[in-house]
């Protein structure tokens, strides 16, 4: 395990973006819970990378359709995550403020996703027991 | 002055292995550019609504831009050749033809994107943003095909 501390600071990231989240939606001048959509966004991101990892396995750095597709599909979620926030704001369904705060809160979660598997996912030994 | 750049060389970026990368990176870019065009067109689809502004039947070209893109890299460049281990369903000429009308298609699309762009917006003088919309959104994803194809190796020994 690559330890505590680690943990401790990845769970601060992820509860400081789903706080950018919320302060979109929840502030006085904004009020409209719209944006709580990505929500959906992240729950999906981590999915096509573990799924790539549990179909194949092969970790060396031959090429791998599978993992190509995974980091295709979950870039494409990425992205859908920025894109819901400013097509809402465009259409003023948001404010452009709020539209501001989720993605930053965005960038925030997703870079901690990232840390996780940087962190924990990383190295040929991955299995499902170090759940 | 006819070779005074040939001892100019781009600064070295250490930093990254650009040979291990490549395949992830090129992955990356095409799904940025296939989902930033799906976006631009429900962003278009979102801000004019009616069908005066823009058509409804314009979406065709995205979804066939689409399923030419699964197409065209459902298959291989090592089916194409001929030199894998199995023969797949079709078979080589089988997979050519698959790229060939996946092509087709994806060429196609873009062409109808233009069309419609310069046809239906440009010359007729309409508000020109839902025309714009659809021709990026086939532009991206024509590229975003292209990365995904060409830009990936698929040397099976790093």
């Amino acid at each position: 395990m690559a330890g505590i501390k680690a943990l401790v600071g990845l769970s601060f990231t992820g509860a400081i973006g789903l706080t950018f989240l919320l302060l979109g939606c929840a502030l006085e001048q904004y009020g409209v819970y719209w944006p709580l959509f990505v929500l959906i966004f992240y729950i999906l991101s981590p999915i096509p990378t573990f799924i790539s990892r549990r179909v194949s396995d092969d970790t060396d750095s031959s090429s791998n359709a599978c993992r190509e597709l995974a980091y295709f599909l979950t870039t494409g979620i990425v992205v859908s995550s920025f894109g819901l926030p400013i097509v809402l704001a465009r259409n003023t369904t948001i404010q452009w403020g709020a539209c501001g705060l989720v993605m930053t809160g965005n960038a925030v979660i997703f870079l901690t996703i990232l840390g996780f598997f940087v962190v924990f996912g990383g190295g040929d030994d991955f299995s499902w027991e170090q759940w | 002055m006819a070779g005074f750049l040939d001892n100019f060389r781009w600064p070295e970026w250490e930093c990254i292995d650009w040979g291990e990368r490549r395949n992830a990176v090129a992955s990356i870019v095409a799904g940025v550019l296939f989902f930033t065009g799906w976006w631009i067109m429900i962003d278009a689809a979102v801000t004019y609504p009616s069908q005066e502004q823009m058509n409804h039947a314009f979406h065709t070209c995205g979804v066939f831009s689409t399923i030419a893109f699964f197409m065209i890299n459902a298959v291989s460049n090592g089916q194409v050749r001929g030199d894998t281990y199995g023969e797949g369903c079709l078979g080589r000429t089988g997979a050519r033809l698959w790229l060939f009308i996946g092509f087709m298609m994806m060429f196609g699309s873009l062409i109808a994107s233009i069309w419609i762009l310069f046809g239906g917006y440009v010359v007729p003088k309409k508000e020109v943003a839902p025309g714009l919309a659809v021709f990026f959104q086939n532009a991206f994803i024509f590229f975003s095909t292209l990365i995904y194809k060409f830009g990936r190796t698929e040397d099976l020994w790093g």
